[in-house]
């Protein structure tokens, strides 16, 4: 890799301190607990895991909807992760963020119009006239007419309400968006027309995306690299043809075992995984799979595994990947 | 699996007609759904939000909300016919004959109460039993749903327990009474993928050991897949398409089912395709199409299919589409097996 990635994300964390105690250290979530990661320029990089995992945390605290507990965010050579309010202004153009649930979302109160043209006021861009023509545009790219600017939100489908997120996150022009689980309130056969168009965009704009999702089957369509977050932490990040041809985190594993296929002639593994996910307010020792890991020794109870190169870029955190003992 | 279409039906569903009425009008939620469940079967029920087939099995526990109302049509559940019911005859069938089990189980289960209270009751209700008995039937159904340390776990409240295991609970209470019908709206959608795969094989299994027939509604093509015998599709209020699991994932004969199943990516390809959506979306209910109600979205339609209505073609496997009619032209796919 020689060109610098847009985003460059070390040893991130993000804790919150819950509850009331009157004598000793308040309990502490640990919801994202040192996190490295590289988001390629035009690149769609996948992050998936279950949740608690953490991932829309990361993503939030990104984009500094969350102040870092500690760590760095370096974004376009500039790190971002102690900007003041006031030095956030510029960064905040160039990374937007399309949330899951377009029916929360969208102000009921505003029209299509106003919804679309409110980040470039926001921005002080433009006049109304020529934020008005911005917004016919924007709309005529997600497929949308300019008929349905005098519209209110409500009036639409969940997909449609989706296409009017989208238009707000890219009317400024970001270099980065954010997409946190875009896809998943919306019915299957609409599913598509979003991430076909997601597609487009990215094409069209030279868009980068960071694309969180629970679904395995569409991240692997999507991306072309994939992260997976277990517990607060990455634990295995490879290309997207790597990751399914060969997982090395059991935890990987795991879930893509668990996937339903719609297919009722494939043979399904028993079940893959025992237990559940701890809590982030007890983190295992360790390596933080261990309690559900069918592989785990003694050194994974002492030792914390790191994130490491186990060949061609492919990242797991695991003592036995890419070794026998994990084949 | 067997499928077993012989013999005396579970559940045998007529003509099911069930409208909302708010100010807007009358919402035509389901309109004219037939079909049975037989013993030892899992029926999958799916389709996308708004096709009715919650409301489907809502209308069938007589459960819907106040503005709900079933207008026509017969649910014969073990001789007797659900929709003529009266209440207390009802409520002996609900939770007893038949088990339910819904999407989110924090809203199902009672905040206040133990979770081993809440099996004891349901136990009580339905069975001459004491308290002792009871609650050693319920240590038993804790054990068959695999949570962990049973007898200790009656103790606790469903906030003190996570998702899936609040979903297991769920589950014990719906078997409690043996039933001969379990109903699983979305069970385990508020789930991760790695607990979803537990409760479907606790699912799976109980279901072979207790031979109860199971009628599973869902969203998920690969849920469906996963668990079920046969399939019922659902849109627009009205069954589209019904066949054996196998056989109708192999050929779908609607162009419905033919969409919805190439909606979605494979996760066995990795070439980056470009995924095949249905464009539009659902008809609004408020003001159904007269003809088949997926016209405006099939690219097959003709001028018959927005004019009437057609019927369901077919046998074991059957589709409510005109391509279906002896004189409907021929399309590779859907009524023309490719060579």
């Amino acid at each position: 890799m020689t060109e610098q990635p847009l985003v460059s994300i070390r040893d991130l964390k993000k804790h919150f301190t819950v509850g009331r105690k009157l004598f000793g250290p308040k309990p502490v979530l640990r919801a994202v607990d040192g996190v490295d990661l590289d988001i390629r320029r035009g690149e769609t990089l996948g992050l998936v895991g279950e949740s608690g995992c953490g991932k829309s945390t990361l993503a939030r605290t990104l984009i500094r909807l969350y102040e870092p507990t500690t760590g760095s965010m370096v974004f376009d050579g500039q790190d971002v992760a102690h900007l003041s309010e006031r030095d956030l202004v510029p960064f905040r153009r160039r990374v937007q963020m399309i949330f899951q649930d377009p029916y929360a979302s969208l102000n009921g109160r505003m029209t299509v119009r106003d919804l679309i043209a409110e980040p470039l006021e926001i921005a002080r861009i433009g006049t109304p006239e020529s934020r008005t023509a911005k917004v016919h545009e924007l709309l005529a790219r997600v497929g949308l007419h300019a008929d349905h600017a005098n519209r209110f939100a409500h009036e639409f489908s969940g997909g449609q309400r989706q296409r009017i997120g989208i238009a707000r996150a890219i009317a400024l022009e970001p270099d980065l968006v954010i997409c946190d689980e875009p896809i998943s309130a919306l019915d299957v056969s609409v599913q598509a027309q979003v991430v076909n168009m997601l597609e487009d965009l990215q094409d069209q704009l030279g868009l980068t995306y960071l694309f969180i999702t629970h679904d395995l089957s569409m991240v692997r369509h999507i991306s072309d690299r994939i992260g997976v977050m277990y517990l607060g932490k990455i634990v295995e990040l490879a290309s997207n043809t790597d990751l399914y041809a060969r997982p090395s985190h059991p935890y990987t594993r795991a879930l893509l075992a668990s996937i339903p296929v719609p297919d009722p002639t494939a043979t399904r593994p028993a079940d893959p995984v025992r237990g559940e996910i701890p809590s982030a307010m007890a983190v295992p020792s360790g390596c933080r799979f261990r309690t559900r890991c069918p592989m785990a020794t003694e050194l994974c109870a002492s030792s914390e595994p790191t994130l490491r190169d186990i060949g061609g870029g492919h990242l797991a955190a695991c003592h036995y990947a890419g070794t026998e003992l994990a084949a | 699996m067997t499928q077993s279409t012989s013999g005396t039906p579970v559940l045998s569903v007529r003509d099911l007609t069930t409208s909302f009425f708010s100010q807007r009008g009358e919402v035509q939620a389901v309109r004219g759904v037939s079909f049975d469940v037989h013993p030892g079967e899992i029926l999958g029920i799916v389709g996308e939000s708004g096709s009715g087939k919650s409301i489907t099995c809502m209308s069938v526990l007589r459960l819907l909300k106040a503005t709900g109302r079933i207008k026509a049509g017969s649910a014969n559940f073990d001789g007797q016919d659900l929709l003529a019911l009266d209440e207390a005859d009802l409520s002996d069938i609900r939770g007893n004959k038949i088990g339910m089990i819904f999407q989110d189980p924090m809203t199902s289960l009672n905040p206040t109460l133990s979770v081993g209270e809440q099996v004891i009751e349901t136990i009580l209700r339905h069975r001459k039993a004491t308290r002792a008995e009871a609650r050693a039937r319920a240590i038993e159904l804790f054990e068959l749903v695999r949570i962990p340390s049973a007898a200790d776990r009656l103790k606790s409240y469903p906030h003190e327990f996570s998702g899936g295991m609040r979903q297991r609970v769920m589950i014990a209470i719906a078997l409690a009474c043996d039933p001969r019908l379990l109903i699983a709206d979305e069970p385990t959608t508020a789930l991760d993928v790695t607990i979803q795969r537990q409760i479907l094989g606790l699912l799976r299994d109980l279901q072979a050991r207790l031979g109860m027939a199971v009628i599973l509604i869902t969203h998920d093509l690969g849920v469906i897949a996963e668990v079920t015998d046969r399939i019922v599709v659902m849109y627009g209020g009205l069954v589209m398409e019904t066949g054996p699991v196998r056989e109708l994932f192999a050929h779908p004969m609607h162009p419905y089912t033919r969409g919805l199943l190439a909606s979605v990516p494979d996760l066995r390809d990795d070439t980056h395709r470009r995924l095949t959506p249905i464009p539009g979306s659902p008809p609004d209910m408020a003001h159904p199409p007269a003809g088949c109600p997926f016209t405006a979205r099939c690219p097959h339609a003709m001028r018959q299919c927005a004019a009437e209505l057609p019927p369901i073609f077919g046998h074991s496997q059957g589709a409510r589409c005109w391509l279906h009619h002896p004189d409907a032209p021929r399309i590779a796919g859907i009524n023309e097996v490719a060579a």
